[in-house]
């Protein structure tokens, strides 16, 4: 993709002529990589599916953390480096404590996501000269779901713009700042793949999906679909599914729930 | 000559030789009272015009009672200067939030928010006794009461101010039902506003700080509407 | 003779004055004397003089009394307005209206001004401003017209327009500006009404309505509540309680003489 090295591949804050910043495009490359996450919106809720990739039979699959709480009504699925997303995490999960201790109500699923974003701006050198957060670009996508007064929604957060070129693109893609026109940005969607598989996966979803999908149907599309893109056959250790709703909030589907989903499928 | 932090100069002890106390007393208090009665559909949140330091009158009007843009009202009773600037800081939190989460704050999250705000001057604090009224998400009317430093409960009604000690115990018998054999309901607006004009006609009576105008606001779901009264000026 | 006991000087004793302090400094609060913001003022017209005040009576922020009398009687040429702690207001004039009876009584002459000035002024002085009255004396005797003013050190001054208490200056702007010499009985008694009604107006101390003396070479007119500015308004409604608000909690009827049947028996006279 880019042959030519360059000395625009170094600074994290240096254009290339073509008005192109590497390591930004280079941090989609590490996300590409990623296990295949899925995100599925229904009126009932919305359902997120992860792959977990068990390289080893020593390994314990439940070790593997792909899915997790920000809040009680707000969870995400990541894809990248996996390492990077613990941060993103903890700043969402701090800004919705924030939020329910200064307005005693849910912080709303897009303005966590924004905050998200906002952080996954903070790196370089800061133009005031003060300590920036990050010394590179976050290599991570976020499938970020969660239910609040409009109802389920499912957002995408990843570094660069190249990800938003894939289908539902429900709402205009809105840009964190000027800068952020193409970083950070985030999107909603009513279906969405990350990760290796995505580019298949999405024109599945997009074949697949429609707009009167039941929690449950969600659930059987999200792991249909992972299990047409993963190399490996897909068993209740290989994939995890957790679901927000407005009753139960996020919550991870136990191996009983996982298993009758899985099961369903043959 | 060894050091002496304390040497026995003019300036550093008093006439009777002992060490004088420098003391700093940044906060007055303007006096003025402050009422809100909570209704099923209806908040009414009230309160003298009068500003005043020591025996002296600083204005007749300087409204203490404060329609806020997110549709709550906030009266303010303590220290004028104090008050003018929590509302303006509330305000400008108040339109972040706007631009941040694209929806205007709720009443019980402009409540919290209000803790917050207060609590976060706890060893410098606003001096300010505030009672916020407005229309809760189920569309009911809310009042919340606060002391200077951020704590705060929801209430059905309050009284804040020089005649807080006047008013509540004639609130807690009209509007709480206290001492009396009946049960206790929630007021119509026509009984509210009675009530808020009585107690207020009769503070003025007894209490040098309250006086000159009354104020009344109405919040409803469709709004605020605003009234205004005479009281008694000596 | 010495007395086995030394008997104590007349006046006041301030031997407590120093248990107080001792008291105090171990954490004792002292009671605090009532101190009431007032209007009152004196003028002088053509015939005579005009006394003035207002009748709100407080207690730190509270109205205590809202219709009080602050013009004091000291004889029948002379009336003096209060103004300070209300005690001492009221019991140095009631004593220097007693002294001045008994002086008539002895002299068979009229009170003069300048003696009731000077008898307070003494008292005020020898109390060392402890006694916190301050005060407008003002009336007419055979040298004509005369109005003083006694602050609570005992320094008096004579003028033709004067004011005390917390409203003194909200009133002293009203002289200041529509004073004239030989003003007519109705000019004075409007500008003193004018007076009294901006302290009660502007100072909070001061409230409710005015009363006027008007003192002149041979008729003295006591003219209470002269206006009233500050009627009440009419409430709202009624809070007359329906019967069976207070709710009975328990019942228990005793009977404190037994009566019993039978035939009376003529009461013992003997």
């Amino acid at each position: 993709m880019f042959l030519t090295r360059s000395e625009y591949d170094r600074g994290v804050n240096t254009f290339s002529p073509e008005g192109r910043l590497f390591q930004v495009e280079y941090a989609l490359e590490a996300i590409k990589l990623g296990s295949t996450t899925v995100g599925i919106q229904s009126s009932h809720g919305v359902v997120l599916a992860v792959e977990k990739r068990v390289t080893s039979t020593l390994m314990e699959a439940s070790s593997v953390e792909k899915l997790v709480q920000i809040d009680k009504h707000l969870g995400c699925a990541m894809s990248g480096l996996v390492a990077d997303a613990r941060t993103m995490i903890d700043h969402a999960r701090i800004e919705a404590q924030n939020h329910w201790f200064t307005y005693d109500e849910n912080v709303k699923v897009e303005s966590v996501t924004q905050s998200i974003c906002e952080l996954a701006l903070r790196f370089g050198e800061s133009a005031d000269g003060g300590e920036a957060k990050m010394s590179r670009p976050f290599g991570i996508a976020l499938l970020i779901a969660g239910v609040d007064e409009n109802g389920p929604q499912l957002y995408v957060f990843s570094e660069t713009y190249n990800l938003n070129r894939f289908f539902y693109h429900k709402v205009s893609c809105r840009s964190v700042s000027i800068e952020g026109f193409f970083l950070g940005t985030y999107t909603q969607y009513d279906a969405k793949a990350i990760g290796s598989g995505s580019e298949g996966a999405q024109t599945e979803l997009q074949e697949q999906y429609h707009k009167s999908l039941t929690l449950k149907e969600a659930q059987s599309l999200a792991l249909k679909v992972l299990k047409q893109v993963m190399e490996e056959k897909l068993n209740v250790s290989n994939v995890q599914v957790a679901t927000v709703t407005v009753q139960d909030g996020f919550r991870i589907l136990n191996e009983a729930e996982l298993a009758e989903t899985v099961n369903s499928l043959a | 000559m060894p050091y002496d932090p304390h040497p026995n100069h003019e300036g550093f002890l008093n006439s009777v030789g002992s060490p004088i106390q420098h003391r700093f007393n940044p906060h007055t208090d303007n006096g003025g009272t402050t009422l809100a009665i909570a209704g099923k559909d209806f908040c009414l949140v009230a309160g003298d015009t009068r500003q005043s330091e020591g025996y002296s009158i600083n204005t007749r009007y300087a409204p203490k009672v404060h329609e806020l843009s997110n549709g709550s009202v906030l009266a303010t009773s303590g220290m004028y200067a104090d008050s003018v600037n929590l509302v303006l800081n509330i305000e400008t939190r108040l339109e972040w939030y706007k631009h941040k989460h694209n929806k205007t704050m709720s009443a019980t999250a402009s409540a919290q928010m209000l803790m917050t705000v207060l609590y976060q001057k706890r060893f410098f604090p606003y001096y300010v006794f505030n009672i916020l009224g407005g229309v809760d998400e189920k569309g009911e009317g809310c009042v919340f009461s606060y002391d200077p430093v951020g704590c705060y409960r929801r209430e059905t009604y309050q009284a804040h101010g020089s005649s807080a000690a006047l008013i509540q115990p004639f609130l807690d018998n009209q509007c709480g039902a206290k001492h009396q054999n009946i049960k206790e309901e929630l007021l119509t607006l026509d009984q509210a506003m009675k009530i808020t004009k009585d107690a207020f006609a009769s503070a003025t009576e007894r209490d040098i700080y309250t006086g000159d105008y009354l104020e009344i606001f109405v919040i409803k779901k469709s709004g605020v509407t605003k009234h205004k009264f005479d009281l008694k000026k000596d | 003779m010495a007395l086995k006991f030394e008997l104590p000087k007349s006046g006041f004793n301030f031997d407590n004055y120093n248990r107080n302090l001792i008291l105090e400094s171990k954490g004792l609060k002292s009671p605090k004397t009532i101190k009431t913001g007032t209007t009152i003022v004196g003028c002088v017209y053509k015939d005579g003089i005009v006394l003035g005040a207002d009748t709100r009576a407080t207690n730190g922020p509270i109205v205590a009394d809202k219709n009080c009398e602050k013009i004091h009687y000291l004889a029948p040429n002379m009336y003096c307005c209060g103004a300070g702690t209300a005690a001492d207001t009221e019991f140095t004039t009631n004593l220097i209206s007693s002294k001045l009876e008994l002086h008539r009584l002895a002299t068979n002459r009229q009170s003069r001004v300048v003696t009731a000035m000077t008898m307070l002024k003494q008292m005020l002085f020898r109390y060392q401003g402890n006694i916190g009255a301050a005060l407008v004396l003002g009336g007419y005797d055979v040298t004509g017209p005369h109005l003083y003013t006694i602050a609570p050190h005992g320094s008096t001054d004579k003028l033709p327009y004067v004011t005390m208490g917390s409203g003194s200056l909200a009133a002293m702007t009203i002289f200041e500006n529509g004073w004239k010499k030989d003003m007519s009985r109705e000019e004075a008694i409007e500008i003193v009404k004018d007076a009294i009604e901006s302290g009660i107006f502007n100072d909070l101390g001061s409230g409710s309505n005015v009363d006027v003396v008007v003192i002149t070479k041979d008729k003295t007119e006591v003219l209470r509540n002269y206006k009233r500015p500050n009627e009440r308004v009419k409430k709202e409604q009624s809070y007359k309680y329906p019967r069976g608000t207070t709710a009975v909690l328990k019942t228990s009827i005793r009977n404190f003489v037994d009566v019993t049947e039978g035939v009376a028996t003529p009461m013992d006279l003997s």
